[in-house]
C-alpha cells in the first residue's frame, strides 16, 4: 500500500515535471533570446501574448493541484507551502495581462517558478523515497505465497489465506512464510533481517522460526503460530512506522515556526510590496520583490529537517536489528552518562550452561560426563538440563533407582554402581571425602558458579561447573562503553558473589546486588541523581526500570520481544546493540542539528535578501528548491557513516 | 481508547502535517494526533465512540484525502 503510494507520488511529479519543462523551455527561449542572440525571436508586441499562452498550461493545468490547494488555504485558513507558490505564480501570471496597460510582465517568470518548484518536489520525492529505503525493504520482506500441507498434498496458497495451525513446507532457499514452530525437519535459517546477525541459526523440531527469514539448506515443516498483522515482521514494521511519526523535542521550535510560517510570510510579502511601492513608486518592481519573498520562503526545509534524518537513522538501525521506538531517545541519548544493566538475560544468556569440567586423575572426562548426563537426563532441574545439553550424546546409559534429593542433587545406579551428582551437602551426607576437589570447588564458587560434584560409590570422579554464562560479546560491548567514558552499573536480583563474578568478567565496576524486582526502579532513580541513565534490560520484570530510565533499551530476544517497555528495542539480544544504538542516535542527532541549522540559516539569510530586492523571483525559487534538497540529501548522507 | 492509523494522500510539506494535525484535533473525542509527512500516516488516539468517518472528514477539511484506514 505505502509503496505504491510513494511510487505514485514520484510518478505524478515526474509527469508534471516533463510537461512543465515542455512549456517552460520555449518560454525561456522567447524571453532570453534577445539577451543571448541579440535578437528577439518574437517581437516585443506579441511577446506578452506568447508568454501568456505558453504559461497558462504550466500554472493552471500542470500546476493546478498546487494552485487549487494553495488558494483553498485562503478561505479555509489551512495554509501550506502551496499557498505561497500559488499566490506567487498567479500574481506573477496576472501581470502578463496587466502588461497590456504598461505593467511590468512577470508571466514568463511565473511559469519558471512553477516549473522549478515542481522540479524541486520531484527530486525531493525521489530522495524521500531513498530515505525510506530500509523501511520499505522491511515491507517487501514478507513472503507472498506459502506451500501448505493438506493431507499428503502440498498446495500453494497466497499468504493472506494462511491460517494458524497450517503446516507449511519450506524448501531450501525459500522464505519462511510466517511465524511458526518447526514440526519436522531441520535446517539453518538466515535471520539477519531480524537480528542483523549474518550467521545462520540452526533449527530443529520445536524451534521457533520467524516469518520472512530465509531457510538455508534443509526442508522445514513449520506449523504457523501467527499470521497477518500479529507476526513479528508486522510488529516491527508498525513499530518503526510509529517511531517515525514521533516528535523529537528539538523539532518543537521548528514545528512552531512552520505552523505560523506561511501566514507570516504572506504578511511580510504584503508589507514588502507596499514598502517598495511607497519608496520607489514602481509598481512593477514592488510586485517582483513581493513575489520573490513569497516563493523564497520555505517551511519545507524546516519541517523536513528532523523527520527525514530520523527516518534515515531509524532505517539504518532497523537494518542492524535496532528498533528505535521513540524518536526522543535519539536526543536524550547524547546526554546519557550512566548505562545500567540488568544481569540475567541481558549480560548473561539467562540460562545455566556448563562452563568447567574437572575430572580427577584416574577418571576420564568422557566417562564422567556420560554418567552425569545419563543420570541428569531424568532430572527436570535447569542445572541438570545444562549438563545434558552440554553432553549432547546420542544414547544414554540406563539408570536404575533414580532419586532426586531436594536441594542437594540426584542419585542413581548405572551398571551396578551407585552414582551421586550434587553439592557438598550431598557428598557429606554420603560420607564422600571432598579433600581432592576442595581447591577447585572454592575457585569455581568464587567465580559465582554452581558446582556439581560427580561421585561413583565413595570416590569422586570430578566436578562440573555450571553458570549462567556471559553472552559472547557482552564483555566487548561493555569495554567499549567504558572506553567511551560511560559509567557502567549492574543492577541485579542475584546474590552479591555471583553478581560480582559476572561484573568482573565483563568489566563492570559498580554492582548493586540483591535488588528486588520492584526496587530496580528506585535504583535507577538513585542513579539519575548523578546523571542521565540508560537502562538495558530484557523486558518483563525490567519494564518499570526501562520506563523510569531516560533511555530504556529492551533486549527483545527473538519473537518474545518486549516491545512495549523500551524506547529502543534490540532485536538481537546482544549488548553490542547498545553501542550501536548510541552511535546511531548520536549520528542521527548530529544530522538533525545540521539540518535545522541549514534550514534556519537559509530562511534567515534568504528572506531579508528577498525583501531587500536583491533576488530575482526565479533565483529565489531556485534557492528555495535547493534548500529543501540540501536537507534531504544531507540526511541521506547519514548512510555513508559506518 | 483506540488507535487508528490513517494513510493520507496529498501531504507534501511540513505545513501540511500541521494542517492535518490541527483539523483532526478539533474532532471531539480525539486525544492525540501524530502526523508524519514522511510516512504519510496519521496515528490518531481517540475515545471508542469516535467514528472513522469523522476523522476522514477532518482530514478532507484540511484539504487531504484518506486512502487507507487500519
Amino acid at each position: 500500500m505505502e509503496q505504491s503510494l510513494e511510487e505514485k507520488e514520484i510518478k505524478t511529479w515526474e509527469r508534471k515535471l516533463i510537461w512543465a519543462w515542455a512549456f517552460t523551455i520555449p518560454i525561456m527561449v522567447v524571453m532570453y533570446s534577445g539577451m543571448i542572440f541579440g535578437k528577439h525571436i518574437v517581437s516585443m508586441e506579441i511577446m506578452p501574448i506568447v508568454l501568456l499562452v505558453l504559461g497558462f498550461p504550466v500554472i493552471f493545468i500542470v500546476g493546478w493541484q498546487t494552485v487549487k490547494m494553495g488558494i483553498r488555504g485562503f478561505y479555509t485558513l489551512y495554509f501550506n507551502m502551496d499557498s505561497l507558490i500559488a499566490l506567487g505564480t498567479v500574481v506573477a501570471y496576472s501581470t502578463g495581462i496587466l502588461s497590456f496597460f504598461g505593467f511590468q510582465d512577470y508571466s514568463g517568470v511565473s511559469a519558471m517558478i512553477m516549473t522549478i518548484f515542481i522540479t524541486g518536489k520531484y527530486i525531493e520525492s525521489k530522495a524521500k523515497g531513498r530515505a525510506g529505503r530500509e523501511i520499505r525493504k522491511l515491507l517487501e520482506l514478507g513472503a507472498r505465497k506459502a506451500v501448505v500441507l493438506k493431507g499428503r498434498k502440498e498446495i500453494e496458497v497466497p499468504i493472506e489465506e494462511l491460517k494458524i495451525g497450517d503446516v507449511m513446507v519450506v524448501k531450501p532457499g525459500e522464505k519462511i512464510p510466517t511465524d511458526g514452530i518447526v514440526t519436522k525437519g531441520g535446517s539453518s535459517v538466515d535471520e539477519s533481517m531480524v537480528t542483523g546477525e549474518s550467521i545462520p541459526v540452526d533449527k530443529t523440531v520445536k524451534s521457533p522460526v520467524i516469518g520472512a527469514t530465509i531457510n538455508q539448506d534443509g526442508i522445514l515443516y513449520v506449523k504457523a503460530t501467527k499470521v497477518g498483522s500479529d507476526t513479528f515482521l508486522a510488529h516491527i514494521i508498525d513499530l518503526v512506522e510509529e517511531a517515525q511519526g514521533t516528535k523529537i523535542p528539538i523539532q518543537k521550535l521548528a514545528d512552531k515556526i512552520t505552523s505560523v510560517f506561511v501566514p507570516i510570510i504572506l504578511v511580510i510579502s504584503l508589507i514588502t510590496f507596499f514598502g517598495w511601492l511607497i519608496f520607489t513608486k514602481d509598481v512593477g518592481r514592488a510586485v517582483g520583490v513581493a513575489i520573490a519573498v513569497l516563493v523564497i520562503a520555505c517551511p519545507c526545509s524546516l519541517g523536513l529537517a528532523t523527520p527525514i534524518a530520523l527516518m534515515v537513522g531509524s532505517g539504518i538501525g532497523a537494518k542492524q536489528g535496532i528498533l528505535i521506538r521513540k524518536g526522543e531517545a535519539i536526543q536524550t541519548m547524547k546526554e546519557v552518562k550512566i548505562v545500567a544493566f540488568d544481569k540475567t538475560g541481558t549480560i548473561t544468556k539467562g540460562k545455566p550452561e556448563v562452563t568447567d569440567i574437572h575430572s580427577l586423575t584416574g577418571s576420564k572426562e568422557k566417562d564422567m560426563l556420560t554418567k552425569a548426563a545419563s543420570l541428569e537426563k531424568l532430572s527436570e532441574h535447569p542445572v541438570g538440563k545444562a549438563i545434558v545439553g552440554y553432553a549432547n550424546f546420542k544414547t544414554y546409559k540406563s539408570v536404575k533407582k533414580f532419586k532426586v534429593i531436594r536441594g542437594k542433587g540426584v542419585e542413581g545406579v548405572i551398571g551396578g554402581k551407585k552414582i551421586y551428582i550434587g553439592n557438598s551437602a550431598l557428598m557429606q551426607q554420603n560420607k564422600i571425602p571432598l579433600l581432592k576437589v576442595k581447591v577447585f570447588l572454592e575457585k569455581l564458587q568464587n567465580d559465582g558458579k554452581t558446582t556439581m560434584i560427580v561421585a561413583e560409590g565413595k570416590k569422586i570422579l570430578g566436578v562440573i561447573g555450571v553458570a549462567d554464562a556471559v553472552k559472547e560479546d557482552s564483555k566487548q560491548a561493555i569495554e567499549r562503553l567504558t572506553r567511551d567514558g560511560y559509567r557502567t552499573v549492574m543492577i541485579t536480583g542475584d546474590n552479591e558473589r555471583t553478581a560480582k563474578a559476572v561484573a568482573r568478567e565483563v568489566g563492570i565496576h559498580d554492582v548493586i546486588a540483591n535488588v528486588l524486582p520492584e526496587d530496580k526502579v528506585k535504583q535507577v532513580e538513585e542513579l539519575q541523581k548523578k546523571g542521565m541513565v540508560a537502562f538495558v534490560g530484557d523486558g518483563i520484570n525490567d519494564a518499570p526500570a526501562l520506563k523510569q530510565a531516560n533511555v530504556g533499551i529492551a533486549m527483545g530476544t527473538g519473537t518474545d520481544i518486549a516491545m512495549e517497555s523500551g524506547d529502543i528495542v534490540l532485536a538481537k539480544g546482544s549488548l553490542k546493540g547498545v553501542v550501536q544504538s548510541i552511535n546511531i542516535s548520536k549520528a542521527t542527532f548530529t544530522k538533525i542539528k545540521q539540518n535545522l541549522f541549514w534550514a534556519f540559516a537559509y530562511n534567515v539569510i534568504a528572506i531579508p535578501l528577498a525583501i531587500a530586492g536583491m533576488l530575482h523571483p526565479v533565483t529565489a525559487e531556485i534557492a528555495m528548491a535547493l534548500s529543501s534538497l540540501t536537507v534531504v540529501t544531507n540526511a541521506n548522507l547519514l548512510r555513508r557513516r559506518k | 481508547m483506540k488507535k487508528t492509523k490513517l494513510t493520507i494522500e496529498g501531504m507534501h510539506c511540513a505545513s501540511c502535517e500541521g494542517n492535518v494535525e490541527k483539523s483532526v484535533k478539533k474532532v471531539e473525542g480525539v486525544n492525540e494526533v501524530q502526523v508524519s509527512v514522511m510516512t504519510k500516516k496519521a496515528i490518531v488516539t481517540t475515545e471508542d465512540s469516535v467514528s472513522v468517518d469523522k476523522l476522514k472528514e477532518a482530514v478532507s477539511k484540511a484539504g487531504y484525502k484518506v486512502v487507507d484506514v487500519k
